[in-house]
């Protein structure tokens, strides 16, 4: 065989020796990895560790909350604020003590606001100032390279254009409380989260809440940003209009001004409230800062309590009012009919004790609408004689009292309706037939809030059809759901007669007379006060004797719009009070929606 | 002549190796941008297909006919980088896509294969123990060309792969010491001009960076430093499949190209990169045994510097991604997603199994 290769021997050498060098430089990097891996495996786990992701919240707006006509009773406006990652305020005194020269804030105060955040992750930031002015946020902008832990951000802020109008209606919010969120597990909250903490604001505020944005971001082991992965962009919470018209509303409060009480407006035919007024008031506008205990505390502790809400929180003795339902329940009962006739002396003598009417002098004869009309006590004092307290307890409960009326508003109280069952299991004692006589002419223990006083008027122009108030608009009425006291329609005719009689024929409710319209009213005067709210007042330098002024009625007489409840804390008599005050609610009202053609028909 | 018996001789053991190498990378691209994956998965998966294909086609085909179109095939791939430098679109920066339909192409990476052709060509004759000065010339000049015209594409990375292949060309055919000092002095030269007028800013952060790590922890050096916490994170046996926090995390750059193999560190430790070496080795022994198997002059040229050049990246990319090399954008072959890098790399192997398969000259009697 002939030679047919050529001789390559020396490049192969070459070859061979280049491939030696080359598997020579991989075994040395080979050896650098096991470096890497194996011996300094602790560190860099360490440092991969440290790597993660934050997500930033960019709040989304809360949605606005209107009344009827539309107008923006509570609104957002954009508004800085400035916070901090924790990690930078760990342990660093220093720092604490620049940024808080830098703001104007106690370092202190900024030490214990961190703290307070202690169970927030490392690189979340704290809120430390909100609701920045403009020349505070140019410093933070103007300085931000030498404060790089700072963080300027712009949130949709609560405002509330009318102020103090509307606000126990509106509530207010604050900042979510650490107890808030351990205790829910369905929301995830943020430090520093804005939350509804009264009234609608807290009811509705899920409904309310948008869904916060987010801006997913890789941060080094030193809490930097390294870049966004990810953003949500927020989604505005849901508008709510309320049945409130801000208008009545004013005007109500106008007339609650420099006094303690409530009023409610309400439509009988759907339950929606129109007024819901609660005096004193406050400006929830006040509360939205995150910093301000001390404002906080001062009006946590005024005495005349301007943050509770007395159309559903107020306890009050009924008085007369009541005299509403001994009526019904002894028309209900067969124990009279509208023709049956006391007689009124002044006083009478019950039980070996004596009992007075209000009017001295004695109202002599008088048929139930005359009774109703003058408020007589001694009439009802000898209806109270015969009834049983228990039968009274059944159907002022089944007028709504002594329970909730379910309205839309958190917190409400149930008020309390007396039978033997309660004073057995609250006294451990037999009720005595004697208080009967009170609670026949609503003294006694029985308390209401205002807005039950209003359910009841209601289902009373309705002649026994009970709705539920609400604060919302109705937008569907198949969805309303009616319901039917336990009382025959007929008897609240002769009732509504005794009401009618009382504003318009020269009764106790007189001073809510306005002409060209139909109003039927009951006031109510409470006598007794415990003893305990008469040392209350006198520390307040309230005349002690005086007592709370009530009002409620509707208008007009057949297919009733309006409903209109008054309470004034000390007002002295109802008919003095809150009566004038009612004819005042009923005339804006019906200059507002009654055409004036029926001016001229009466 | 197609003789059938050379296509026993195919060297399946080299080209399995090759696919499984291809396919561990897939299943990492895959873990590295799960998020978009299935575009770069099949898209890899395509190309591989593809790859595979032309290497067939390019076993059929004898190496020495090959040889024959090597100097038409350097001028147009030459004339192509031109073309590109001066119509083509941009993108990401450089000139170096070829955009057809859906595919991008990048015509530097088969300018490697047309350059090892035509040095394996102007070799193959050359009988000398000791390179002549003008081999050396005529060598370095026809790296050099498509070297400036991939570079100022911009593409760097790419230009240095070829220093290999020139490299690899010089030891064969037996550098003197003096024009090594030449080559020396000539880096010199070009590395302060360049230094000073030619380098883009990055690319000296790059440089100053591999000197200094830790200097510029969010520029540069950051992307060497989170390549590093990942791979040494990964410790022995790694943090899982998938489970990588740094690659799932999106802190490691270029995860799916450049940085795969420390996804591979981070994810599967020590031991998965020791598998990856030991791979490698086996693979790249294979390649550089062909040069020693070769029946001429031509086909140890072709053998050697498609070994030299398929080793080099290798080496560059494992010492770039821990910060032993600058960060100059060499991915690691087969395993890396990118289309044109792949079928290269394919097609280089295909050179090697070529010459492997036809070692025996057959003579007919």
């Amino acid at each position: 065989m002939a030679k047919i290769y050529e001789d390559l021997s020396l490049i192969i050498k070459r070859s061979r020796l280049t491939f030696i060098i080359l598997v020579i430089v991989i075994f040395l990097v080979m050896a650098f990895y096991w470096k890497i891996q194996i011996f300094d495996y602790k560190k860099y786990l360490k440092m991969s560790e440290a790597n993660y992701l934050r997500s930033l919240p960019s709040p989304a707006p809360r949605g606005l909350i209107y009344d009827r006509q539309k107008i923006i009773l509570a609104d957002n406006r954009p508004s800085f604020k400035v916070s901090m990652l924790k990690q930078s305020l760990k342990n660093s005194y220093q720092t604490i003590e620049r940024v808080s020269g830098l703001l104007n804030l106690r370092p202190d105060e900024l030490k214990a606001r961190t703290e307070r955040y202690s169970w927030l992750q490392s690189f979340e930031p704290v809120v430390i100032k909100d609701n920045l002015k403009l020349d505070e946020v140019a410093v933070i902008e103007g300085r931000k390279e030498e404060f790089p832990e700072l963080r300027l951000q712009v949130e949709p802020r609560r405002y509330y254009p009318f102020g103090q109008t509307a606000a126990h209606v509106l509530g207010y919010l604050q900042e979510v409380s650490a107890e808030e969120i351990k205790g829910s597990s369905q929301r995830k909250w943020r430090g520093g989260e804005m939350v509804g903490k009264a009234a609608l604001e807290k009811q509705y505020d899920d409904y309310l809440t948008g869904q916060d944005g987010q801006l997913i971001e890789t941060v080094d082991s030193l809490g930097r940003s390294m870049g966004e992965v990810n953003r949500i962009e927020p989604v505005k919470g849901k508008d709510l209009i309320l049945s409130i018209d801000l208008d009545l509303q004013k005007r109500a409060e106008e007339l609650l001004q420099g006094k303690e009480g409530a009023i409610v407006v309400l439509d009988p035919g759907t339950g929606e409230c129109l007024v819901w007024a609660s005096s004193p008031s406050y400006d929830p506008n006040r509360f939205i800062s995150r910093f301000s205990p001390d404002e906080w505390m001062s009006i946590m502790n005024d005495p005349a309590g301007p943050l509770e809400n007395r159309v559903i929180r107020g306890l009050y003795s009924p008085g007369s009012i009541f005299k509403i339902v001994t009526a019904l329940t002894a028309l209900q009962t067969g124990l009279i009919s509208e023709r049956t006739a006391f007689f009124c002396s002044g006083s009478i003598n019950l039980y070996g004790k004596d009992f007075t009417c209000w009017f001295k002098p004695g109202h002599g004869n008088l048929d139930l609408a005359e009774a109703i009309k003058n408020s007589c006590n001694i009439y009802f004092y000898q209806l109270g004689r015969s009834l049983n307290i228990d039968i009274i307890a059944n159907y002022a409960r089944s007028l709504g009292l002594g329970k909730i009326t379910g309205v839309d508003m958190p917190g409400e109280k149930e008020g309390l309706v007396p039978s033997t069952d309660w004073k057995r299991k609250s006294q451990g004692e037999a009720w005595y037939p004697g208080e009967t006589i009170s609670v026949a002419i609503g003294q006694g223990p029985v308390l209401v809030t205002p807005l039950q006083i209003a359910a009841m008027t209601a289902c009373l122009a309705n002649r026994g059809i009970k709705v539920k108030p609400r604060l919302t608009l109705v937008d569907n009425q198949t969805e309303l759901k009616r319901e039917k006291a336990d009382l025959r329609p007929e008897i609240f005719e002769k009732v509504i007669e005794g009401m009618w009689r009382s504003v318009n024929d020269g009764g106790t409710g007189h001073g809510a007379y306005q002409p060209g319209f139909d109003i039927c009213g009951k006031t109510g005067s409470t006598q007794v006060i415990s003893r305990e709210q008469a040392e209350k007042m006198v520390q307040r330098g309230k005349e002690a004797l005086k007592t709370h002024s009530w009002f409620s009625g509707f208008a007009p007489r057949y297919q009733p719009q309006i409903v209109v409840t008054i309470l004034v804390e000390f007002g002295g008599l109802g008919g003095q009070t809150a009566a004038p005050m009612a004819g005042e609610i009923f005339k804006a009202y019906r200059e507002k929606y009654v055409r004036q053609t029926n001016l001229q028909g009466n | 002549m197609l003789d059938r018996r050379i296509f026993r001789e195919i060297d399946w053991p080299t080209i399995l190796l090759m696919v499984l190498m291809a396919i561990i990378g897939i299943f990492f691209v895959y873990s590295a941008i799960y998020y978009q994956a299935s575009q770069y998965v099949w898209r890899q998966v395509l190309w591989l297909g593809v790859s595979l294909l032309a290497l067939f086609v390019l076993l059929m085909i004898d190496y020495k006919v090959l040889l024959n179109f090597a100097f038409p095939f350097y001028v147009f791939m030459n004339v192509l980088l031109i073309l590109l430098l001066i119509l083509g679109t941009r993108v990401a920066n450089t000139r170096s896509w070829l955009v057809i339909g859906p595919f991008r192409f990048q015509p530097s990476e088969l300018t490697k294969l047309a350059v090892i052709l035509l040095l394996a060509r102007l070799f193959s004759d050359y009988k000398e123990d000791v390179m002549s000065f003008r081999a050396f010339l005529l060598s370095s000049g026809l790296v050099g060309l498509p070297f400036i015209l991939i570079a100022i594409q911009p593409d760097l990375g790419t230009a240095i792969t070829f220093l290999p292949v020139l490299l690899g060309a010089y030891i064969l055919a037996g550098l003197p010491k003096k024009y090594a000092a030449i080559i020396l002095i000539v880096a010199f030269l070009v590395g302060f001009f360049g230094w000073n007028y030619m380098l883009k800013d990055y690319q000296k952060k790059r440089i100053e960076t591999l000197l200094m790590p830790g200097q510029d922890p969010r520029g540069a050096g950051y992307q060497l430093q989170q390549s590093r916490i990942a791979i040494g994170s990964g410790g022995l046996t790694g943090k899982g499949y998938h489970k990588g926090t740094q690659s799932q995390l999106r802190f490691l750059p270029a995860r799916h190209t450049d940085f795969i193999l420390a996804v591979i560190g981070e994810d599967l430790g020590f031991l998965g990169i020791l598998g990856i070496f030991i791979v490698y080795f086996i693979f790249l022994y294979r390649l550089f045994s062909v040069s020693q198997l070769s029946p001429d002059r031509a086909g140890v040229y072709l053998a050697f510097l498609s070994a030299m050049l398929i080793g080099c990246q290798f080496l560059i990319n494992v010492m770039m991604i821990v910060g032993l090399f600058p960060i100059t954008g060499i991915p690691i072959p087969f395993l890396s997603y990118g289309g044109s890098s792949l079928l290269t790399n394919v097609l280089l192997v295909g050179l090697v199994a070529n010459v492997r398969m036809r070692r025996f000259v057959y003579v007919r009697f």
